[in-house]
């Protein structure tokens, strides 16, 4: 209402901040449990004394440098660029309500920059206890960056008492900051094993490998039944309603929930099959099937979390399309496009009706629906339903189908907003 | 319609204005200090093989190795004015990024590449024939989003071309409508090239006080990059004044008397910063650089405000205050800092110097 809408067709509906969201928070959690499989495994190598580990370690960093600093951090600016095109009045909300979050946050990813890099170069020029520290000062900054971001993250799914007092600490410690920061520091660590599979995989010496690889495959298993426990203690903090969306009411989200349901099990046997001895090309193949597993996980949880505040970008308080919660009567009374500061067609007439249907569409709809896209097609659910189905699912929206916010606009915009679904998207 | 009422309503703020505006100006000049090392440096390491042909070592390796670093932090360093950016003029800079929503979102793609490149050019032996093309990449797609940046620069401080989204609404707009928008660009990428010259002349300087002997060649070039494209840059920045709007250096208003002064401070402390480099003192060169560089941060801020000021003044933004979280955010900022100075220390007291 209060910004322009991008009027991004194929790749709207979720789409695109799917895809950078879901590389750059596997990338990211990498970032944190791979700092602690760099700086113990380190310490492993130190202990036996094994220049074999020792300089598995180094390459694991090279690998670890070019994967997180890189695509990592840029991807982290991508999310940020993304979302603010995409949903500028959530962003703000977000930037402004935790500015010094974002800011302390940016200050643990000045130290995880230099120490990386301190410890990648410096492997024969600083002393082993020095190297050690660097090694833990990296893995301290980037699990405290996890715990700003979860604290900003679950924010929007469970803002909590937030909503009604507005108060810094009670959006940040909301309802599911605790469960949730367990829930990712397991899986980071889960996440650095799957790693490990990747760079052990490449070993030459036999030996050597599978040393690696079992050791990879403790940092994989070991975690999990913590990562499970926190899985169901996160669950069990959702408030009831958020629950019931995601795993009753969202015909969305079943696909979601099977692969994480599916992808649990597979981990678990991949992780065993992968500390058997094997040759070189299988335990390549099989380590790269593992990573994929586990982003195909990871994926599925985040979609999860994304569905789960439906009808919401931030629960109870703004609906997808950026219309507040306590603002709805407002709009009903005066209109969309009455309200919304970026339209062209405040009066509808019949020259301008499907133009002032397609601004109500870009308003309302477009931040959840893609056009022709793959997720969310509007044309494919505009041309599955009737016409009289297609009244019915405006006038369920937001009772019988909680997933989507109720209809802002008043009972005009609505008839010309579903004849410009019939005219244009129905073809 | 006019501009104005499409000016999107901005949220609260947590602590004064100030606080915010000193942070951002503080964090966009390292984020300057550290884009012109980057961009400079690289810049020079492209054109040098041009007239010097094979005869770039060890210049190029050094320039090599250190740009990863530099890419890094001047990505870093601009998270922050990128963020207190958003809170204090976020409703102008949402609009333009969506104006421009296209080129915006390619920016990530076009700083990976480079990234990536920048690494291929550091881990590569060649740095004459297809290291060349490595190197190129890198500086070209930094030229191009520095160039994109300029534009959503142009496009926040003038809602009166935001109209022209009812004419295209799918993110493909920029604005070189804006006379001012090529001399800025150009004075920031000539201010680039002259920085990055001295940062590598402050470089071998460094190495030469620790003992190394290879520098002297690189000293005396670093400052003749330095020289130039200052001199050449006077040129650009003549052309950036004129192409500004006659409110910018109005000396009837405040605005106009601090940027006219900030300007001429600016030139005052160049100069000195020059002549230094023509005596090879590099660090009172550098020191005066950085004072002139600190300037025009401070000249830019002001520009911004004197642009916005028909549609927006910073003391309008609503104010709900809650302070608790930038205590927080200082005490990590001091935590985060005496860590860096201490890896650093530890770093520098063991290193060698390569001969």
């Amino acid at each position: 209402m209060n910004y322009p809408v991008w009027q991004l067709e194929f790749l709207g509906g979720g789409f695109l901040i799917a895809v950078i969201a879901i590389i750059h928070v596997y990338i990211a959690q990498f970032a944190v449990g791979g700092g602690l499989f760099l700086v113990l495994t380190e310490h492993l190598a130190r202990r036996r004394n094994d220049p074999g580990i020792l300089d598995f370690v180094r390459r694991h960093t090279k690998f670890f440098l070019l994967l997180t600093m890189v695509a990592g951090a840029l991807t982290g600016v991508g999310i940020w660029f993304t979302i603010s095109l995409l949903n500028p009045s959530a962003t703000s909300v977000l930037i402004h309500t935790f500015v010094f979050a974002w800011g302390t946050e940016w200050t643990f990813f000045v130290i995880e920059i230099v120490s990386l890099f301190i410890y990648y170069y410096t492997f024969d020029k600083l002393s082993t206890r020095h190297h050690l520290i660097i090694g833990w000062i990296y893995f301290g900054a980037a699990w405290m960056s996890l715990f700003v971001i979860n604290g900003i993250i679950d924010f929007m799914l469970t803002p909590g008492a937030w909503v009604e007092n507005n108060n810094f600490w009670s959006g940040f410690f909301n309802p599911t900051f605790w469960p949730a920061l367990f829930f990712r520091t397991f899986f980071s660590i889960i996440i650095a094993g799957l790693f490990g599979f990747m760079t052990a995989s490449f070993l030459k010496d036999k030996e050597l490998r599978t040393t690696m690889l079992r050791y990879s495959a403790k940092w994989l298993l070991v975690p999990f039944l913590l990562f499970l426990g926190a899985s169901w203690w996160y669950r069990a903090a959702l408030p009831p309603h958020i629950d019931v969306i995601i795993f009753q009411k969202m015909p969305q989200l079943r696909n979601a929930i099977t692969l994480f349901l599916v992808c649990s099990p597979l981990l678990i046997l991949g992780g065993l099959i992968m500390a058997i001895r094997m040759p070189t090309g299988l335990s390549r193949t099989m380590a790269t099937v593992m990573l994929v597993i586990g982003f195909i996980y990871f994926g599925a949880f985040e979609f999860l979390r994304e569905g789960g505040r439906r009808p919401y970008i931030i629960y109870d308080y703004m609906y997808s399309n950026a219309i507040l919660k306590k603002d709805m009567d407002l709009v009903a009374e005066s209109g969309v496009l009455n309200q919304a500061k970026w339209i062209k067609h405040r009066r509808v007439s019949a020259l301008n009706v499907q133009a002032a249907g397609r601004e109500l569409f870009n308003v309302l709809c477009l931040s959840c629906h893609s056009i022709g896209g793959p997720l969310n097609d509007i044309r494919q659910q505009v041309r599955r339903s009737s016409p009289a189905e297609l009244n019915l699912i405006f006038a369920t929206m937001g009772n019988e189908r909680p997933y989507m916010p109720p209809f802002a606009g008043n009972e005009f915009e609505k008839r010309v907003l579903i004849n410009f679904l019939n005219k244009r998207m129905r073809k | 319609m006019d501009a104005v009422s499409l000016i999107p309503t901005p949220d609260a703020i947590p602590v004064h204005w100030f606080w915010l505006h000193l942070l951002l100006t503080f964090t966009t000049f390292l984020h300057f200090v550290a884009m012109n090392i980057m961009l400079g440096a690289g810049f020079i390491a492209f054109t040098a093989p041009f007239w010097r042909g094979n005869d770039v070592m060890p210049l190029n390796s050094h320039i090599a190795r250190t740009l990863p670093y530099s890419i890094a932090l001047t990505i870093n360093l601009g998270v922050a004015p990128l963020l207190f950016l958003q809170v204090l003029y976020g409703q102008f800079l949402y609009t333009s990024s969506i104006l421009m929503a296209v080129y915006w979102l390619s920016i990530v793609g076009l700083l990976i590449i480079s990234y990536y490149a920048a690494y291929v050019y550091r881990l590569m032996d060649d740095r004459s024939g297809l290291g060349r093309l490595y190197i190129g990449t890198t500086v070209l797609l930094l030229l191009g989003v520095s160039l994109l940046f300029s534009n959503n620069v142009s496009i926040m401080q003038m809602p009166e071309v935001w109209l022209k989204y009812f004419s295209d609404r799918t993110g493909w707009l920029l604005n070189f409508s804006d006379p001012a928008l090529i001399p800025r660009y150009l004075h920031f990428i000539a201010s680039a090239v002259a920085i990055g010259g001295l940062a590598i002349a402050l470089y071998f300087e460094i190495r030469k006080r620790r003992g190394a002997t290879d520098g002297e060649e690189w000293i005396k070039l670093g400052c003749k990059w330095f020289t130039v494209a200052t001199i050449i840059n006077f040129g650009f920045g003549f052309w950036f004044l004129g192409a500004l709007p006659e409110t910018a250096y109005n000396s009837a208003t405040l605005g106009g008397k601090v940027f006219f002064i900030l300007v001429v401070g600016s030139v005052a402390t160049i100069i000195p910063s020059v002549a230094y480099a023509q005596t090879a003192r590099i660090f009172p060169a550098a020191a005066w650089a950085l004072v002139t560089v600190l300037l025009m941060t401070l000249a830019r801020d002001i520009l911004r405000l004197t642009y916005l000021k028909p549609y927006f003044n910073l003391s309008d933004l609503p104010y709900v205050a809650q302070y608790s979280p930038f205590i927080v955010f200082l005490l990590a900022f001091i935590g985060a800092s005496y860590l860096v100075v201490w890896m650093l220390k530890t770093v520098w007291n063991a290193k060698e110097v390569s001969q």
